[in-house]
């Protein structure tokens, strides 16, 4: 196992042991901060297919010398849609907790019905996307695929501006009154030591 | 220090009968645009005008033909009670100044300093009050009526001023009549004697002479004196000063205002300049306002002459009239309207209450913002438009109680989350 050669991170090519701090790091920090609360199976299903993707996207995408398989290149897209569709399908069969409200956020405050719609609403985004990749894939060019790929990506940049928006702001703000707390206290008591 | 420089002249002073005598000219150390100010041994209540050595001749030569002729035509002045002694209404030529039988300049009467100022201090009451002169709405209209009738006496001998301004009139503190100065710079256009005047202020130039030749002196006399009669009443502001709709479109200098004919103080609001905060135009009487209506906002032909002045201002200025009385303040009003002297106060009051009041709110913004944000967070707003405020900010959001470990939690779940958009991205680009 070794680093492959065009592996960088920005412009500066990443040794293993950089390639490997990137990815750790982060998830070691969120097991220690963990939450100490039993999953729902649904968050179960959800956090063993990311970790299926994710494993194969890291030894792939950072260390596997022959790249990805070739024939796998057109269906990739596909078949992150419908293991998607299918958990967020499934999941409400076995009478499980919704998905999407995972994938969206237990802050956002709705009914269970309204999770629901949005979780079928979801699935339904989730299978269509994947039968049209196919599609568009197989009927017209290389160049036209890589196109309608690309489109697709502006979800996950509206999903993630959403996010910014209610939950990592008000996260922000809450840190930075923690800080501002604690510097006051801090600079309390170093001016009594002083 | 240096010392100053005192030029002493020897000259024959030509009275317009003919009489000659011998002077000395001292200098005053004060001069002019075309010439200086020289004190007359002989004649203590007189001072010279010599024009400056760098006078042509040709100019020279003019100047001695319209002194000649503002010496034999003296105009008739308002009459003077006879307790009023030593008042100069204007600074008229009294006799010619020769210098080696050369005309050099002309001896005018002269005006007593200390018991003047001019007319520029009566436009801030700070300053009038520095030259121990108190301003009330009587005096001011006291000094309007006597400015309007010189000019209007002037104007009825085809005489025009063309460059009044304030910095050109002197006003007596006790006696409130006032001195017109520069009275070599006249216009005059009588059948037997023309001479122009090609000296002009661009504040106080009518909008039809702005960017071209006085075509009309009299109408711009008339332009001239609304304003002044404006300012005197409206604590400085002038007519053209305001706020432009669309500041684009909005010439930064007076003088583009007046040619445009931007006056916001009209008895019908302009479409595109408001007011100025602080004016108090809208306590001036009606027939006041009417007559700045027609001077600033109507044609040229319409405009009030001096005469009209003089018999809209002669209802307020006679104390018998009863048309000026004192406010529940003490302030002289006109009696037909609120004081304008008490809405002055108020107007300023009110600005310097807004910009104290907004300055705490700005000093205390930070505090406010920090104390908010932790309400709302909490969820302890006790405000019911702030809770209701803050619910519809994050009315979608639900936070679990804030303490460190739950922050903490939540940055674990979020790391997560960021890893799956990762993987996401991986997986479809």
């Amino acid at each position: 196992m070794g680093l492959r050669s065009g592996d960088q991170l920005l412009v500066d090519p990443m040794t293993p042991f950089m390639t490997t701090t990137v990815w750790v790091v982060p998830l070691l920090i969120a097991w220690a901060w963990r939450i100490r609360q039993a999953a729902t199976p649904s968050a179960w299903l959800l956090r063993i297919a990311f970790a299926g993707f994710g494993a194969w996207a890291i030894w792939f995408g950072m260390y596997a010398h022959g790249g990805e398989p070739s024939g796998l290149l057109f269906w990739k897209p596909t078949l992150f849609y419908w293991t998607l569709a299918a958990i967020a399908i499934v999941a409400p069969v076995l009478g499980w907790t919704a998905p999407a409200k995972i994938i969206v956020g237990a802050y956002f405050v709705l009914s269970s019905r309204e999770w629901r719609w949005i979780n079928r609403g979801f699935a339904s985004a989730c299978v269509m996307l994947g039968t049209v990749n196919l599609l568009v894939a197989s009927m017209t060019s290389y160049r036209n695929w890589v196109d309608f790929k690309f489109s697709c990506l502006m979800i996950l940049l509206f999903i993630g501006l959403f996010r910014l928006n209610f939950v990592w702001l008000p996260l922000f703000v809450d840190l930075s009154i923690n800080l501002y707390r604690r510097a006051a206290v801090a600079y309390r008591y170093l001016s009594r030591l002083i | 220090m240096p010392a100053e420089r005192i030029l002493i002249k020897l000259a024959q002073l030509t009275w317009p009968e003919g009489r000659t005598e011998q002077i000395t000219l001292t200098s005053t150390g004060k001069s002019g645009g075309a010439g200086e100010i020289f004190a007359i041994d002989t004649q203590p209540h007189l001072v010279a005008k010599v024009y400056h050595s760098t006078t042509t001749p040709p100019q020279l030569e003019h100047y001695r033909h319209k002194i000649q002729w503002m010496l034999n035509h003296r105009p008739t002045l308002p009459q003077i009670p006879a307790e009023y002694q030593g008042i100069v209404q204007l600074a008229w030529p009294e006799a010619l100044i020769l210098h080696e039988s050369r005309f050099i300049g002309f001896a005018m009467r002269k005006i007593a300093f200390d018991r003047t100022l001019e007319l520029d201090y009566l436009l801030n009451r700070r300053q009038a009050s520095q030259e121990d002169f108190d301003i009330d709405y009587g005096k001011l209209v006291a000094v309007c009526f006597n400015l309007a009738a010189i000019i209007s006496c002037l104007h009825s001998m085809r005489i025009a001023i063309v460059d009044l301004k304030p910095m050109n009139v002197k006003v007596y503190k006790s006696e409130l009549f006032v001195s017109i100065l520069d009275c070599d710079g006249f216009h005059i256009a009588t059948d037997e004697f023309c001479s122009d005047a090609p000296q002009v202020t661009p504040d106080y130039l009518a909008p039809e002479f702005q960017g071209g030749a006085v075509t009309h002196p009299e109408a711009q006399d008339r332009f001239a004196l609304a304003t002044i009669i404006f300012r005197l009443l409206n604590y400085g502001i002038h007519p053209f000063s305001g706020v432009g709709v669309n500041s684009r479109d909005y010439p930064p200098e007076l003088a583009g205002r007046i040619r445009d004919r931007l006056y916001p103080y009209g008895t019908s609001a302009h479409k595109n300049v408001r007011k100025v905060p602080a004016s108090v135009h809208e306590a001036l009487p009606n027939p006041l306002r009417e007559l700045f209506d027609r001077a600033f906002s109507a044609l040229a032909i319409n405009r009030p002459s001096a005469h009209e002045w003089v018999g809209s201002l002669s209802v307020y200025a006679v104390k018998q009239s009863g048309q000026m009385l004192p406010c529940s303040r003490g302030h002289l009003k006109f009696s037909s309207s609120k004081c304008p002297t008490c809405l002055r106060d108020q107007l300023i009051e009110g600005a310097t209450a807004r910009r104290r009041s907004f300055l705490a709110r700005m000093q205390a913004a930070p505090s406010r913002t920090l104390k908010y944000v932790k309400k709302t967070l909490r969820q302890t707003h006790t405000s019911p438009f702030q809770a209701a405020l803050a619910q519809t900010q994050f009315a979608a959001v639900h936070l679990t109680p804030r303490t460190l470990m739950s922050t903490r939690n939540a940055i674990a779940a979020e790391i997560l989350w960021v890893c799956g958009l990762v993987i996401s991205y991986w997986w479809t680009q």
